[in-house]
């Protein structure tokens, strides 16, 4: 597995945390431990994204790195390749 | 509103093509329990939705779907890249082909073009959470026949999870369920609808 794939890997596995823990919340609006835990995901991930998208470009477009159109870059997330073999 | 994140819920890296099972598999992408269809009848369905916990709920549960839609998207593109005109005979592959090459086009796994009728939104929540909770279970019914016929690791792993999913998708379902009963005027006792039926 290169570097990319084990970074975008670990995001995954922290924002499937968010997903999962956001949807609980949708019906248990009230629990304030599990809210707190959903905030500390959020900073992990935050993290993760920074370092991500300085090596390898953009996963949003509000991404305020200099060079933007990184964003059209291969691989995009249904390439199972990396850049020019796209 | 939606953003785009340049990345999938989960990371699909398929080794070998297998257009058999691609073909199958697209029946999640457009057929009648697919995720095409869980993304609108939810996204759809919270517009007539009376609390706050339902609208989330429909609203998030929807976008998630959208991101499946993309996932079931991925396999089947890595599933059939780079075929021979042999390979695509010998797994059957053809009738796809002809119509679609190797794009990616919702339809079921029988062929039927995604259509609107393998969906409901009527407008009522108990009734609306109803179809969604059976549709939960149609969806993890289909991935558990899709596993059945699956002996790669690498398209198998992802397809649990989607699986897994809908497990956690029909529990929240159920809980708003229990919500919106909860919410029912004490006189409402036969539910009528309480997105109408405001007295």
């Amino acid at each position: 597995m290169s570097k990319r794939e084990l970074l975008l890997k670990r995001i995954a596995a922290i924002d499937f945390a968010i997903v999962e823990l956001n949807l609980y919340m949708d019906t248990h609006p009230d629990d304030d431990e599990i809210n707190e835990k959903l905030n500390t995901y959020r900073e992990k991930s935050a993290n993760l994204r920074k370092e991500f998208e300085s090596l390898y470009g953009p996963l949003t477009l509000d991404n305020k790195e200099k060079n933007q159109w990184r964003w059209i870059a291969d691989p995009w997330p249904w390439n199972n390749c990396e850049g020019d073999e796209c | 509103m939606w953003v785009y994140e340049k990345k999938l819920q989960y990371p699909i890296k398929i080794k070998n093509t297998n257009p058999k099972l691609a073909k199958m598999i697209i029946t999640q992408y457009g057929g009648p329990d697919g995720e095409l269809g869980a993304s609108l009848r939810y996204l759809s369905q919270r517009f007539s939705m009376p609390y706050p916990e339902l609208k989330a709920i429909l609203t998030d549960i929807g976008t998630e779907e959208l991101g499946h839609l993309e996932m079931i998207g991925a396999i089947v593109y890595q599933l059939t890249k780079n075929l021979t005109p042999e390979e695509i005979k010998k797994a059957g592959f053809e009738d796809y082909f002809v119509d679609h090459t190797t794009g990616i086009y919702p339809t079921s796994a029988s062929g039927q073009p995604f259509t609107a009728s393998s969906i409901a939104v009527k407008g009522d929540p108990i009734t609306d959470l109803h179809e969604d909770l059976a549709a939960e279970q149609k969806a993890r019914t289909t991935y558990d026949n899709i596993l059945r016929f699956c002996d790669d690791p690498d398209v198998k792993d992802a397809i649990r999870f989607l699986r897994a999913r809908e497990i956690v998708h029909y529990q929240r379902f159920g809980e708003g369920l229990r919500i919106c009963t909860d919410k029912l005027n004490s006189k409402n006792f036969y539910a009528f609808n309480p997105s109408f039926d405001k007295k």
